[in-house]
């Protein structure tokens, strides 16, 4: 069965979310993607990131007052779990 | 007896125009096509793939020679894969949408994502124009489509196209193709989505 952890930062701006982005990228490897459906409160990206990065990129994400959440992602076989982080 | 279509010289896409041509024209034996380039060479293999006859090439003094015979062997029909669909894509653009071009780019790289995340997947998909950007060097999608073409959709970037935007050596996925395979793939398929 293939299992697979990560986490997304959703935003409630695209704008932000582009912004965030762009930050991001210089310093870790991220991926931008579509919010996943089971997420409602977002304006539709999110940033994907991996569990090694996790207290790097939210270390990086409390300096920014904008409103943000993160959440992490869990799948095993074709079922997904998802759980609100901050 | 073997018959022949010598494509030195021409251009692009009349090799695989005329072997077409010949190949539904004879009901057996074999049909050697001749080209002088690596382009069409590929182009014209995947023609003959695409009409279920095996392909040989051998390469002499810088030509090819493509020997394209039918198989003898019984069409297996379930060999076929579930998980592509009778869909084509037709990726016009490398940004999704008219407007902002920052957010265009943003969509696409969004939309291939989820393309990867859903079965089945088309059949084929194909990168004209700007579009070929996704498929070359510097595009943030490379790896989706190298996970969907590892799944057996066919991936193909316009030459032309290719070639105007001077991204011929710096196709990172897929194969290259022209608008006769572009049309092919669009009459074939159930349905196809322009995006």
């Amino acid at each position: 069965m293939k299992s697979e952890e990560f986490y997304v930062i959703a935003f409630e701006s695209t704008h932000h979310a582009i912004q965030t982005e762009k930050d991001l990228r210089t310093k870790f490897k991220i991926e931008t993607i579509p919010t996943p459906r089971e997420i409602s409160a977002s304006c539709g990206l999110s940033i994907k990131f991996s569990k090694d990065l996790f207290t790097d990129v939210t270390d990086l994400l409390k300096k920014d007052e904008k409103k943000y959440s993160v959440f992490r992602v869990e799948r095993v076989g074709g079922q997904r779990q998802i759980t609100k982080v901050t | 007896m073997d018959r022949q279509v010598d494509a030195r010289g021409w251009t692009c896409p009349k090799p695989v125009i005329e072997t077409k041509k010949l190949l539904e024209s004879i009901k057996e034996g074999s049909v050697v096509t001749i080209v002088d380039n690596e382009v069409a060479k590929e182009n014209v293999t995947k023609l003959a793939k695409s009409m279920a006859y095996n392909v040989d090439v051998k390469e002499m003094g810088g030509d090819y020679y493509i020997n394209i015979y039918s198989q003898e062997v019984v069409k297996d029909v379930l060999a076929q894969p579930k998980k592509l669909k009778e869909m084509t894509i037709l990726f016009g653009s490398d940004c999704m949408g008219e407007g902002s071009e920052e957010l265009g780019k943003v969509l696409m790289k969004g939309f291939v994502y989820t393309l990867t995340e859903y079965t089945p997947y088309p059949k084929a998909l194909l990168f004209v124009n700007s579009g070929v950007k996704l498929t070359t060097e510097g595009s943030d999608v490379v790896d989706y489509l190298r996970q969907l073409e590892s799944e057996g959709v066919e991936i193909l970037s316009c030459g032309t196209c290719l070639d105007y935007y001077n991204l011929k050596n710096k196709l990172m996925v897929g194969g290259i193709t022209n608008m006769y395979t572009i049309v092919d793939k669009m009459n074939n398929a159930k349905n196809t989505i322009k995006l």
